[in-house]
């Protein structure tokens, strides 16, 4: 607890530094902007602790962020971003470069991304750590996990995008990529895997992928799609079924996440909803247990949510999501599953900051393979069927 | 029944006058390299959000407001997003990696200032403000 409340301490110091620390200037003639952003939450649970924290307690989560972007000729621009977070035992300040690349556009239709980029995938992948732009203190975790954020977040590869008017049936923008995954090794998979007595050593990983927006002539309307084969292996030991530790790996053979999406905005309202589907087939060697056979399962998550803006500050809005498990598995929806309704207030104090109140009632705690909210290594009393969450989230953007 | 149907020409020449007014408020201006006069609304619309950056086979870019009756005339006529939530759009796609900033000015005379001084610059005014130095698009 003193750890949490020395890194608030610093969040909080840090927080009029990076009000000043936006700033603009030239280079050669060229505009270069420094934009960054931070924000402090606590999270408080009636029983069962959330995503690694210890928040039945009452536990606070931080996280920043630096940009630094470029253009250096009207067609191609640069740009780079430091983000780094401490959230339970995710991440705990360990800086990552978030996304740095290189992106020259030769027409609307037409423009080439490459470096580390942040994956086109559904709504809200690309800006799911943008706490400030969202209406919630925290995004549906059904859909954008925070413990499993890095699986889909950004890729090192080649992304060609473009934007294409339809005339009459309106426009479509698309994005094409394909590159290699991160190894998170401080995410919620390696956490809970770990916690289970199968701690993973590696991890690569690949993914290409399509992600489809219309916005058809519907003033406030955009549908859209997306749909990424991806590739995992896993090295991880096996501590619990021999006598001794021995190594084993786990090898996709047939993996994909798809999604469906749309947003529609009119007047002071505005609704989003997402389905996402995360189908995984694997091939496992774990010398312990002499398994070598196929191991798959598939998720499958969803949301909708209705914002409404109460006053050019505030706004009120209210999701619902589910998670669910493995599908295949356990078919019956009583078991491996999260159901989250949630309420929020927000309120954008100026131009520059936000304050965040949220109150969650979740029914299900999932299931302790899937390394999704609940985890069994910090609810060591077991897990209780419903949670109640308090969250307060305050937020700062230049 | 005569009463009625005054009431509706009424009505519709009264819904008439002030949309129409309320889209003369604001004036849409670029710099004297922009090789357009007039602009489609869904072109501004792409500009504005970043999707457009060419016109008439030139770059153009986009320069915005930070408040003031012609940004909030310009964004209900146009761009169909309050001021909030056109800032966090620019915000979400300058840190998700997919734009700049676009160049946001205090008032109408720095507007008209900076697009008349750079390339491709398009910006908005109310109607009535000076537009020395720019050229002032007609929005189709």
């Amino acid at each position: 607890m003193q750890a949490k409340t020395l890194s608030l301490a610093v969040a909080l110091s840090m927080a009029p530094g990076l009000l000043r620390a936006q700033f603009e200037f030239k280079l050669d003639d060229r505009d270069v902007q420094i934009h960054s952003f931070a924000s402090e939450g606590f999270a408080l649970t009636n029983q069962n602790n959330y995503l690694t924290m210890n928040t039945t307690s009452g536990a606070f989560f931080t996280d920043f962020g630096f940009n630094v972007t470029s253009n250096v000729t009207d067609k191609l621009r640069v740009g780079a971003q430091v983000y780094d977070r401490d959230i339970g035992h995710l991440q705990e300040w360990h800086p990552d470069l978030d996304w740095a690349a290189v992106d020259y556009r030769l027409a609307d239709w037409f423009g080439i991304r490459a470096g580390k980029v942040k994956t086109a995938l559904g709504l809200y992948n690309q800006t799911q750590d943008q706490e400030f732009v969202q209406t919630w203190a925290l995004m549906p975790q059904a859909v954008y996990p925070l413990d499993l954020r890095s699986r889909t977040l950004t890729h090192t590869g080649l992304d060609i995008y473009g934007h294409v008017g339809l005339h009459r049936a309106g426009s479509f923008g698309y994005t094409v990529y394909a590159g290699t995954r991160p190894n998170d090794t401080r995410d919620g998979l390696y956490y809970g895997w770990a916690s289970m007595g199968y701690p993973n050593n590696a991890f690569t990983g690949k993914m290409a992928g399509v992600d489809l927006r219309w916005t058809p002539p519907v003033t406030g309307l955009m549908l859209g799609g997306s749909y990424a084969p991806i590739n995992d292996k896993y090295h991880f030991t096996d501590m619990v079924n021999g006598p001794v530790p021995v190594a084993g790996t786990l090898n996709s053979t047939t993996m994909w996440i798809a999604s469906a999406y749309g947003e529609y905005s009119k007047g002071k309202w505005r609704f989003d909803a997402e389905y996402r589907r995360d189908y995984s087939k694997y091939s496992q060697v774990d010398p312990d247990p002499g398994q070598t056979e196929p191991w798959w399962y598939s998720d499958k998550g969803w949301f909708a949510s209705a914002v409404y803006q109460l006053s050019r500050q505030i706004e009120i809005g209210a999701y619902h999501s589910r998670y669910y498990f493995d599908v295949h598995s356990f078919p019956d929806p009583s078991t491996h599953y999260i159901r989250d309704s949630v309420v929020t207030m927000h309120w954008s104090v100026n131009r520059f900051t936000s304050v965040k109140v949220e109150g969650h009632f979740m029914d299900g705690t999932g299931d302790p393979w899937a390394s999704h909210s609940f985890y069994d290594a910090d609810n060591s009393q077991g897990l209780k069927p419903t949670t109640n969450m308090l969250v307060l989230r305050v937020g700062y953007s230049l | 029944m005569k009463c009625l149907k005054c009431s509706f020409t009424l009505a519709a020449a009264g819904f008439l006058m002030v949309t129409s007014a309320r889209a003369g408020d604001v004036k849409v201006v670029a710099n004297n390299s922009v090789a357009v006069s007039s602009i489609s609304a869904d072109d501004l619309i792409g500009v504005f959000l970043m999707t457009k950056s060419s016109l008439g086979g030139g770059h153009v870019e986009p320069v915005v407001e930070q408040g003031g009756p012609a940004h909030e005339g310009f964004l209900k006529d146009y761009i169909h997003k309050t001021a909030q939530a056109l800032q966090n759009y620019y915000r979400s796609q300058l840190l998700a990696g997919n734009a700049s900033m676009p160049k946001i000015l205090a008032s109408d005379a720095e507007v008209v200032e900076y697009v008349a001084k750079t390339k491709g610059a398009i910006g908005y005014v109310a109607a009535g403000a000076s537009a020395a130095g720019v050229k002032t698009l007609e929005v189709k």
